[in-house]
């Protein structure tokens, strides 16, 4: 186990590290991590490095690489809670509707200009937050009364039907208003371009001790996968829990896609693979989920922007390519294992 | 000693459980009995405190609904009926979760030396030892079902509660886990209260019974006294007594 855990955390780093180094100008790997560590050290630079690499590195590529690890992370996290939670193997905040609840919160902000009084900077991620949440309730909730087990595919179905309609309601608002129409249609399909290290700041402190809280409640997670009723008769106080749990992944979700637009898939694929490899317990599923979907996103985006050179594609894109085929297999494979 | 008074459960507006009492003292086992959909899950549910009910389940004196999930936990632990996995562990893994409450609460909540002996003991009570690192994904219904008999053992608690217990398991096991379960009900204040389909595994877990009809008691008492070969007779809708004795005469004149 310690083995697989190292070599996945060092391709992850690998990842991170290519993610910066390769693009339209290339900088070395070696070159990009004697940039950083004396950007951080305070050191002078070597004069073998030029002014524009240590621009490109420090002021784009890594604050860049940094975010799409961060958001690959806040999803795949949020996407293995919610599927141990829900005891389903296709829950996510893409399949649940928390990602168009949020990119319709996202969107009211961005037309609008709202901003919440004091905390303006923070007006994305919480209104990102609040709609997200607000999604994921709607849908639990009516999933629950057609079937209130919540196991089989009423959950799924009920997200997507959301989600559509959410989703319709942002096109709507986004037709009317024709000036931001090319800004919302090309945030609907997310993308790390253009973004520094505020929003760095922002989502790492939010992701990060979202993260610690659902670790710390890894053995609850486990014992929810056998259902509510089996936690709580093993003592798990599930309501609370349960709550706990859903709302935080919301908020991580909601937060992140509220900056970077919707990215869909990653939160299904990430956990899943590494259930695959380290097995269902959650001490291991969750951070190596958020290693994992950082890693993926991070090369998910460096797809993005440079499979066609001199264009940045949007990277929700790129995962939805990879992730599609990827959902079906799990579903369909998923149906067999019932029959 | 658990106490059940006027128990009363319903789901959303249908009542499916009315009225029902029962005392188990410490040391003793009671088997519910009843035909399909009678409620009886569902009154084991509203004791294990699962499902919301009125009424009153006192342990050792105490009321359950004025106790915290824990609390109850600690005395109280449920076998359910198993379900779908969805998501697999080891054999170990998964019975360790029965620790749950006996873990200390650390940043990951790892187990101690005495939670990993407890666990390995629960195992080779069930006689899953050796296949303690297999995932439960890959088992059998009947090695799934001791999985989960092992993980409510591993809880310690005083009560244990178990529905349909037997369901997958072989004869062998079926008698050795009655036989298991009479062993462990002698000491410490133990009891158990099983639902069970086997009429005859239930005579051998206990002689109390409580009878159960359309969610009432249609009886509770000592088998022989309060239930009757009649009363059987009624509830099931067959002779159920007859049945066992023409069984018997079948198997020992073929067998003689």
């Amino acid at each position: 186990m310690k083995l697989k855990i190292w070599v996945t955390v060092i391709a992850a780093l690998v990842i991170l590290v290519l993610g910066m180094a390769i693009g339209s100008v290339f900088v070395t790997p070696a070159d990009s991590l004697a940039i950083i560590w004396h950007k951080l050290t305070h050191t002078a630079m070597p004069a073998s490095i030029k002014a524009t690499d240590v621009s490109i590195i420090w002021n784009l590529r890594l604050p860049r690489a940094l975010l799409a690890f961060i958001v690959g992370a806040a999803l795949s996290v949020s996407g293995a809670v919610m599927q141990s939670v829900l005891k389903n193997p296709l829950a996510s905040s893409y399949t649940l509707g928390v990602s168009s609840g949020a990119s319709l919160g996202a969107s009211l902000v961005i037309l609008c200009g709202i901003t919440l009084p004091l905390l303006k900077m923070f007006t994305l991620p919480i209104l990102g937050f609040a709609f997200g949440l607000g999604t994921i309730l709607l849908s639990i909730t009516i999933a629950s009364r057609l079937d209130s087990s919540l196991e089989n595919n009423t959950i799924i179905l009920t997200g997507m039907v959301i989600s559509l309609f959410t989703n319709a309601v942002v096109t709507l608002i986004s037709a009317m208003s024709r000036e931001h129409i090319q800004q919302l249609i090309y945030w609907q399909m997310g993308s790390f371009s253009l973004k520094d290290w505020n929003t760095v700041f922002i989502l790492l402190p939010i992701t990060l001790l979202g993260t610690l809280v659902v670790v710390h409640y890894n053995r609850e997670l486990d014992m929810l996968t056998f259902g509510e009723e089996q936690a709580k008769s093993m003592g798990v106080n599930t309501v609370r829990v349960k709550w706990i749990l859903l709302v935080i992944a919301a908020a991580v979700t909601g937060s992140a896609i509220s900056f970077v637009g919707v990215i869909g898939f990653v939160d299904l694929v990430a956990p899943h693979i590494v259930r695959k490899i380290f097995g269902s317990r959650h001490r291991y599923v969750i951070p190596m989920s958020a290693v994992l979907g950082g890693a993926f996103m991070v090369a998910c985006d460096l797809a993005a922007r440079t499979i066609v050179p001199m264009q940045d594609l949007p990277v929700g894109a790129v995962t939805a390519i990879i992730g599609a085929p990827f959902f079906a297999y799990v579903y369909f494979s998923k149906r067999k294992g019932d029959a | 000693m658990l106490t059940a008074s006027g128990i009363n459960v319903s789901y959303g507006k249908t009542q499916v459980v009315f009225d029902v009492s029962f005392e188990v003292a410490d040391n003793e086992n009671i088997c519910v009995l009843g035909p399909n959909g009678c409620g009886k899950t569902t009154l084991l549910k509203a004791i294990a405190g699962i499902l919301p009910h009125s009424g009153a389940v006192l342990i050792d004196g105490r009321d359950t609904n004025a106790m915290r999930r824990r609390e109850v936990s600690l005395k109280i632990a449920m076998m359910s009926q198993s379900q779908g996995i969805y998501f697999s562990y080891t054999v170990y893994d998964a019975v360790m979760m029965g620790r749950y409450l006996h873990i200390k609460d650390g940043v990951f909540g790892s187990p101690s030396s005495g939670d990993r002996d407890f666990v390995a003991d629960c195992l080779k009570s069930v006689g899953l030892l050796d296949v303690a690192k297999k995932e439960i994904s890959q088992l059998s219904g009947g090695q799934l079902q001791r999985v989960f008999f092992a993980r409510t053992l591993a809880q310690e608690p005083q009560i244990i509660l178990l529905d349909e217990p037997t369901n997958h398991l072989d004869m062998k096991y079926q008698i050795e886990l009655i036989e298991y379960l009479r062993e462990w009900s002698r000491i410490d204040g133990h009891s158990v209260i099983g639902v069970l389909h086997d009429i005859n595994l239930a005579m051998r877990l206990s002689e109390n019974m409580l009878i159960m009809r359309e969610g009432r008691t249609a009886a509770c008492g000592r088998v022989g006294e309060d239930v009757t070969a009649k009363l059987l007779g009624d509830v099931y809708g067959v002779d159920v007594v007859g049945f066992m004795r023409e069984s018997l005469n079948k198997w020992e004149e073929s067998m003689s």
